[in-house]
C-alpha cells in the first residue's frame, strides 16, 4: 500500500470488516435457524458481505437508505442493532413492524433506512421522491436505493433511472449484482451489461469488484459525493449470491454453487486478506473480532427468542391513522373469546 | 364556480399556507392539465411545485409515495383513471400498506388525484370507473365529489388528512354545473355521506357522476325519495345508510361503475348484515353493465332516468 491511512480510515475500514463477518454469522444462524423451525423464512445475505459493507461505509447520517430484503451487512454496519434485526425475523412484540412482514423485510426508521417491501424494486422510485423531497427542502444527503440484478428489468428501475436523471437528484442506484434472480442468471437477465444502462438515461455508471469491501467503500464513496451535487449515478457491485435465494429454495435444481464458504472467492476471505496485507489487523485481531461476533450473535438470538408473538389486537392497527368502523368490528369477531 | 374552478381553488390555497403541497403529473404545469384542473399554479408557484413529469404513471405515483414518506404533501394527478393500471403496484403494495408494515414509523399523506367516468366521448380508456378496485384495498382512503362546493371541501380534507387518499373527480361533471364556492377555506369532512334529499319511501344511494341524474329523477319521482351521496366511498358511512334504511325500508343503489362486485354489493351487503328486517323490498343497483366502456353507445351504458325509474317502481311495489 502507497497510500498514507489515517487513523480514521484505519477504525472505517476495521468497522467494515467487523460488519461483514456479523452479517456472515448472522446469516448463517437463521439459516440453522429456520432449519431447526425457529424462524419461519428468510433470505441469505451470504456473499454480498463485501458490496453492504463498502456501500455502507460510504454514507453518513444524513444519507437515507431504499435498500433491499438481502441488505443485512448494510443494517449492522449502519447501526441497526442485531437484537432489533432478530425481532424483525422473528417478527415478535419487540419487532417495531409488529411482527406483520415476513422475515427480512426490514424497517429502521432511527438510521434512515426505509421498510422493505417484497416486490422486487419497487422501492426505487420512492427513493426518487425522497431524493427530491431533500433537494426541495435543501437538506444534506442523498439518497442511496439498493436492489439485484433481477431489479433492473422492473419497470420501476426505468422510470426511476429516468425521472431521478431527468430532475438532476442525488440518487445512488446500487445494483447488487449477485448472479442470480432465483433461478435465472444474470446474462437470461439482461443481454447488456447493468452499469452501462445508466448511459441511456443521460447518467454516469460505473462498475466495483463487489466482493471487495474496500474497492467498493471507494467507488460508492465517490459515486456519494457525485451525487451530492444533483447527479444520479449507478453503481454495478458484482459478487456472488452463495446461499439459495430463500430457504424455500433449493439452488441445487438450477446450478452448480460455483462459490464455497472459505474458498479464495468468498469475500470474507478476501477481505481477511485484505486485512492483513492492508496492515489493519492481524490474524489474531481477526480471530478475535471472529470470535466475539459470533459469541455476541448467538447470545443475542438466544436472548430474542423469549419475546413473545405481538398482542393479536396489533393486527388491527395502523391500517389508517383512525381506525374503521369495519376494521373496529372485524378486531370484535376475532377476539371474541 | 364550477367543479374544475373548485377544485383548483382548493389546491391554490392549500398551496398558499403550506410548501410541502407539491402538485405532480403529466402536463400539470405549463399546460394546467389537460382538464385546466391545475390551470395558473405553476405560474403562480413555480415548477418545483407544480411539476411536469415524463410520461410513466408509476413513476408519478412512486415518487409522490417518496415524497410523503419525507416530509411533503404531494397531490399527483394521473391523466385519466383508465392509464393507472402500471401504478397499482405501487398504489396497493406502497402506497396503502407503507402505514400497517412499518408499524406507523412511515406514513403516506398524499392524494391521488384523476378523473374517472364516461359521458365525454371517451370509450374504454378514457371513461372507466374504477372506485372499486380501490376501495377493496385496506389503508386507502376514496372519495369521489358530486358537485362544486364538495369538491372543493372534499379536496381540502384530503390534502390534510394523514392517509393516502384516491380523489375521483367525474369528469363529466367538471364544467356541468356551476354552484355558489366560497372563495376562502373550508372543508367537507371526509368519511360522511350527506343526505341531499330527505323522504320516506324508498333510499336512493350514489355516489359521484350519478348524483344529479338521481337527484333530477328523485325531484320528479311520485315516491318520496330519500338520496344518500356517499362523498367518501371508503371507508364508507355506515350510520347515515343505515339510518335511512331503518325509515324508508327500500334502496336502489346507483353507480356507473359494471355491477359485478362494484361499491353497490358490498352496500347491498352490509345493509342485509344490519337491517335486514326492516326491508320491504330487494335491494337493486342500477349501474353500468359488465361490459367494457362502449364509445358510440355510451348513452347505453350509462344509467339513465328510466331505468332508475323502473328500479324505483320495482321496489315501490312490494308491500
Amino acid at each position: 500500500m502507497t497510500e498514507v491511512l489515517d487513523q480514521d480510515e484505519k477504525n472505517l475500514i476495521v468497522r467494515g470488516f467487523t460488519s461483514m463477518v456479523l452479517g456472515r454469522y448472522f446469516d448463517k444462524k437463521i439459516i440453522t435457524a429456520q432449519r431447526q423451525g425457529l424462524v419461519g423464512f428468510y433470505t441469505p445475505m451470504m456473499g454480498q458481505e463485501a458490496t453492504q459493507a463498502g456501500a455502507a461505509m460510504a454514507l453518513s447520517k444524513d444519507d437515507n437508505v431504499y435498500g433491499y430484503y438481502r441488505d443485512v451487512t448494510m443494517l449492522i454496519y449502519l447501526g441497526h442493532p442485531i437484537e432489533k434485526i432478530f425481532d424483525q425475523i422473528m417478527g415478535n412484540a419487540e419487532d417495531s413492524a409488529k411482527g406483520r412482514q415476513m422475515p427480512s423485510h426490514y424497517s429502521a426508521k432511527e438510521i434512515n433506512f426505509m421498510s422493505v417491501p417484497s416486490p422486487v424494486a419497487t422501492n426505487l422510485p420512492l427513493a426518487v421522491g425522497a431524493a427530491y423531497a431533500k433537494k426541495y427542502r435543501k437538506q444534506d444527503g442523498i439518497v442511496i436505493t439498493t436492489f439485484g440484478d433481477g431489479g433492473t428489468s422492473t419497470p420501476d428501475f426505468h422510470a426511476a433511472m429516468n425521472f431521478a436523471a431527468v430532475f438532476d437528484l442525488p440518487v445512488v442506484f446500487l445494483c447488487e449484482n449477485n448472479g442470480w434472480a432465483i433461478s435465472l442468471p444474470v446474462e437470461k437477465q439482461t443481454k447488456a451489461e447493468i452499469y452501462k444502462k445508466a448511459e441511456a438515461y443521460g447518467m454516469k455508471g460505473v462498475y466495483v469488484d463487489g466482493n471487495d469491501f474496500i474497492k467498493t467503500y471507494r467507488t460508492v464513496k465517490e459515486a456519494v459525493e457525485y451525487a451530492r451535487s444533483g447527479n444520479p449515478i449507478l453503481v454495478e457491485a458484482r459478487s456472488y449470491r452463495m446461499g439459495p435465494h430463500s430457504t424455500s429454495d433449493d439452488p441445487s435444481k438450477y446450478r452448480k454453487n460455483e462459490v464455497q464458504e472459505n474458498s479464495d472467492l468468498d469475500p470474507l476471505v478476501i477481505a481477511e486478506k485484505l486485512m492483513i496485507s492492508g496492515g489493519y489487523l492481524n490474524q489474531a485481531e481477526i480471530d478475535k473480532i471472529k470470535d466475539e461476533s459470533k459469541k455476541m450473535i448467538d447470545e443475542k438470538f438466544e436472548e430474542r427468542l423469549k419475546i413473545p408473538a405481538p398482542a393479536p389486537e396489533t393486527m388491527f392497527d395502523d391500517v389508517y391513522s383512525e381506525m374503521t368502523w369495519a376494521i373496529e368490528e372485524e378486531r370484535g369477531d376475532i377476539l371474541r373469546r | 364556480m364550477n367543479m374544475v374552478q373548485a377544485l383548483n381553488s382548493a389546491m391554490d390555497l392549500k398551496m398558499s399556507e403550506d410548501d410541502s403541497v407539491i402538485i405532480l403529473g403529466e402536463d400539470v404545469g405549463r399546460d394546467g392539465g389537460v382538464f385546466r384542473v391545475t390551470d395558473g399554479l405553476q405560474a403562480k408557484y413555480g415548477p418545483q411545485r407544480v411539476i411536469d413529469t415524463p410520461l410513466s404513471e408509476l413513476g408519478i405515483v412512486g415518487m409522490a409515495i417518496g415524497m410523503a414518506v419525507n416530509g411533503l404533501k404531494p397531490i399527483p394527478e394521473i391523466q385519466f383513471q383508465d392509464f393507472i393500471y402500471t401504478a397499482m403496484d405501487q398504489i396497493i403494495n406502497q402506497m396503502a400498506k407503507i402505514r400497517y408494515r412499518s408499524g406507523g414509523d412511515y406514513t403516506v399523506p398524499l392524494v391521488l388525484r384523476t378523473p374517472v367516468g364516461g359521458g365525454i366521448k371517451g370509450g374504454l380508456y378514457h371513461s372507466q370507473s374504477g372506485e372499486a378496485y380501490f376501495a377493496h384495498t385496506a389503508g386507502l382512503t376514496v372519495v369521489s365529489p358530486s358537485n362544486p362546493y364538495d369538491a372543493k371541501g372534499l379536496l381540502i380534507s384530503a390534502i390534510e388528512s394523514p392517509d393516502p387518499v384516491i380523489f375521483l373527480e367525474p369528469k363529466r361533471l367538471y364544467r356541468s354545473q356551476k354552484a355558489e364556492v366560497p372563495d376562502e377555506k373550508y372543508s367537507v369532512p371526509l368519511r360522511k355521506a350527506s343526505v341531499l334529499k330527505q323522504g320516506n319511501d324508498v333510499t336512493m344511494i350514489t355516489y359521484g357522476s350519478m348524483v344529479p341524474t338521481v337527484m333530477s329523477v328523485a325531484s320528479k319521482s311520485k315516491y318520496d325519495v330519500e338520496v344518500i351521496d356517499l362523498r367518501t366511498i371508503a371507508p364508507m358511512d355506515r350510520d347515515t345508510i343505515i339510518s335511512s334504511v331503518k325509515k324508508t325500508g327500500r334502496v336502489v343503489i346507483v353507480h356507473e361503475a359494471p355491477r359485478t362486485l362494484g361499491v353497490g354489493a358490498e352496500i347491498s351487503a352490509m345493509i342485509s348484515e344490519r337491517a335486514i328486517e326492516y326491508l320491504y323490498a330487494p335491494i337493486l343497483r342500477v349501474t353500468g353493465p359488465d361490459t367494457p366502456f362502449p364509445y358510440r353507445l355510451e348513452d347505453y351504458y350509462l344509467p339513465n332516468e328510466a331505468r332508475i325509474n323502473a328500479a324505483l317502481d320495482r321496489v315501490m311495489a312490494f308491500r
